[in-house]
């Protein structure tokens, strides 16, 4: 059933943009454009919480779709398919639309797409700087959290960037398995942004981001589903009730000219918690990543990335300690905007109660981009 | 006293806020344009010469900039592809959706119909070479459609825009008569530069650009290229080798450093300088025409 609906969005979107591409109502107006993006990857040893398998994978790869729908509105659709643990996953990332013409700086979007919170989160992740996303990421939200909701948002009239949203989704992805059924809205969550450039050649961003989960993990023992065959699901692996987030974004581009060399710095940070009915106050999970890149080449870009991951995984009436540390290395070779070589070298650390940590993997990706990609966000 | 004072400032704020018109421009030509045409407007300039206009981060700065425009002024024909989208998509701002873009005005060169940007091809833009505003004469024809949406923006200003853009089409097509003049013995020499961003200033002066120093368009220079081109180059030198104020100049003083020490190396401002008053945009064009005229008297044909 939803599969359908979501068909039916997808034929509509195409024929609206045939339409608006036929018709060309006003100079100016776009028309649709389309992408595509191949993700290969050769990995030496899979990695704890990751979302690569050894060998030759494909990644995360797809087949986009943005632009108008008339005068007020906008739309996208996002295409995927990714090998996982063998199986080949195919999907619908994003389909969504989005108002354009509402007054105030206020914009309204609905449909399934990535959530506003973090920074990474509403990144393109073909344009990740590393192969797989922070721990952070991989152990809250699966990989990153898209969701099917509403978002309002406002950009506010300052000469300082500043913008505040609200989304409200069912959240159906925190959480492995639930313990309650909350209705139709699982997850709301509030996040606000603000930046701007010390200079011409320095800039910076700063969010700060709240989610409120009304879904409750189950609190039965995750390895007795394990044996029912219950699937490796993309959904996190640790989840609570509240979520608060920050992150830190410093870019460096001698004159504003980040195409010939550019100094990229990220801090993100995620508190849970509320873990479940038998938490106490001190039961919670943390994470943080910071990453640096430098492009010292208009084709050459070297980056470091220092992760870490504490949490208490539920175990029945009590809690288990979680810690995971991982430290990734990467040199990447970009001829030309459409296509990326990566090698990388993670290696995991003071693992406790984790599977099969990697103390060292090594990770060859190609990334090939067609046509129309989007414009890359701060 | 005091609360007269503040009744007066408050008017001020107010009433300022009211008049003053806020115009996002993506280059510094279209923000001189703009400021020749409505000088009471806000202009917020997205790049400046120094700065590649293909490779812009969408800076929160930029987005602000975007959200308290009443108006944006951008080249179009995918220069700002890269960013522009994505800072409209994140300014929210209604009145700023449609962008004036001057590629919708003139008519390109090279376009490259049904072209597919393949990830091995470059930065190929089938609507035509983008960098239009170093051709005078297309300049006037985009002041020409920009003075129409001004007085559409700010309708009550419609005849001061209208005197104003009269005043400037005189004195431009006379400063165009004599930079045609100034220019002749430019006429039939042969030039090296790297990317297309002169493209129509060539084609206005009737120099001839026998050599690209990027491989592809939009990639940087490589030595096998530089030296593929060499062999060329020798058996005809170029009057001198053109790069832009935003590029490394390296390549190109390779390349001439090989042809001999009769070759210069040009470094020309891409756009004019920001803010540099009424006479902007004829400064620049007078500085490029200086630079060309004295490396062609350097090295005779």
């Amino acid at each position: 059933m939803k599969n359908r609906i979501i068909l039916t969005a997808m034929g509509l979107l195409a024929a609206s943009g045939a339409l608006a591409q036929a018709g060309k109502a006003a100079p100016t107006e776009k028309g649709w454009e389309f992408g595509a993006v191949l993700d290969t990857t050769a990995t030496s040893r899979p990695l704890a919480m990751g979302s690569r398998d050894k060998g030759l994978q494909l990644g995360h790869s797809d087949l986009t779709a943005h632009g108008p729908l008339g005068a007020h509105l906008r739309a996208g659709v996002v295409a995927s398919v990714a090998t996982h643990e063998g199986k080949l996953e195919k999907g619908f990332e994003e389909v969504w639309i989005e108002t354009t013409s509402l007054p105030a700086g206020l914009q309204l979007r609905a449909g399934r797409f990535p959530s506003q919170v973090g920074y990474l989160n509403t990144q393109h992740p073909h344009a990740d700087d590393f192969t797989d996303r922070p721990l952070l990421y991989r152990a809250f939200f699966g990989g990153h959290w898209n969701d099917e909701g509403l978002r309002l948002s406002w950009t506010a009239p300052t000469s300082l960037y500043w913008t505040v949203g609200v989304e409200a989704f069912r959240g159906r992805k925190l959480v492995t398995e639930t313990a309650n059924t909350p209705g139709h809205i699982g997850a709301i969550t509030w996040a606000t942004k603000l930046g701007g450039d010390l200079n011409r050649s320095h800039s910076w961003q700063l969010g700060l981001s709240h989610i409120n989960n009304r879904r409750e993990a189950a609190v039965e023992d995750e390895a007795e589903h394990a044996e029912e065959g219950h699937d490796h699901s993309h959904s996190a692996q640790l989840s609570g009730r509240k979520t608060w987030m920050i992150d830190a974004t410093w870019k460096w581009a001698p004159n504003g000219n980040n195409r010939d060399q550019q100094v990229r710095l990220g801090f993100e940070a995620a508190r849970i918690t509320g873990l479940n009915r038998f938490a106490s106050g001190r039961d919670r999970h943390e994470a943080n990543a910071l990453s640096a890149v430098w492009r010292f080449h208009p084709s050459w870009e070297v980056g470091a990335r220092s992760d870490w991951l504490r949490g208490r995984m539920p175990h029945g009436e009590h809690f288990h300690n979680l810690l995971l540390r991982e430290h990734s290395l990467m040199v990447a070779w970009k001829p030309s905007h459409q296509q990326t070589l990566r090698l990388q070298w993670t290696g995991q650390r003071d693992a406790v109660g984790v599977d099969a940590p990697a103390r060292r993997s090594l990770q060859l990706q190609y990334i090939l981009a067609f046509g129309a990609h989007g414009a890359h966000a701060f | 006293m005091r609360s007269d004072a503040l009744v007066l400032a408050l008017g001020l704020l107010v009433g300022g806020a009211a008049q003053a018109v806020t115009v996002f421009t993506c280059e510094p030509e279209w923000a001189a344009l703009t400021r020749t045409l409505l000088p009471e407007a806000r202009v917020h300039v997205a790049t400046h010469a120094g700065q590649d206009p293909h490779h812009v981060e969408a800076r929160p700065a930029l987005i602000a900039q975007l959200r308290n425009a009443d108006l944006a002024v951008c080249t179009g024909a995918s220069l700002e592809a890269g960013w522009l989208p994505m800072l409209q998509q994140r300014a929210g701002n209604a009145r700023t959706r449609e962008v004036f873009e001057a590629a919708d005005h003139v008519e390109l060169i090279d376009p490259q119909p049904g072209a597919i940007g393949t990830p091995w091809a470059g930065d190929v833009h089938a609507e035509g070479n983008p960098h239009l505003h170093t051709d005078p004469h297309k300049l006037l024809e985009v002041t020409h459609a920009l003075a129409a949406r001004l007085a559409q923006a700010v309708p009550d200003q419609r005849s001061a825009i209208e005197q104003r853009r009269v005043g400037f089409e005189r004195q431009w097509k006379a400063r165009i008569a004599a930079w045609e003049t100034r220019a002749r013995p430019l006429r039939g020499r042969s030039i090296a530069a790297q990317h297309s961003t002169f493209g129509y200033l060539w084609r206005w002066l009737g120099l001839r650009q026998t050599a690209d120093l990027e491989p592809r368009p939009g990639m940087a220079p490589t030595p096998g290229h530089l030296q593929r081109l060499l062999d060329g180059l020798r058996r005809q030198p170029p009057m001198a080798v053109v790069v832009s104020s935003y590029q490394d100049p390296r390549p190109a003083r390779w390349l001439a450093g090989q042809l001999g020490d009769r070759v210069p190396v040009l470094v020309l401002p891409s756009s004019p300088p920001d803010d540099a008053g009424p006479d902007a945009l004829a400064a620049w064009f007078d500085q490029m025409l200086d630079a060309l005229l004295k490396a062609a008297a350097s090295s005779p044909p």
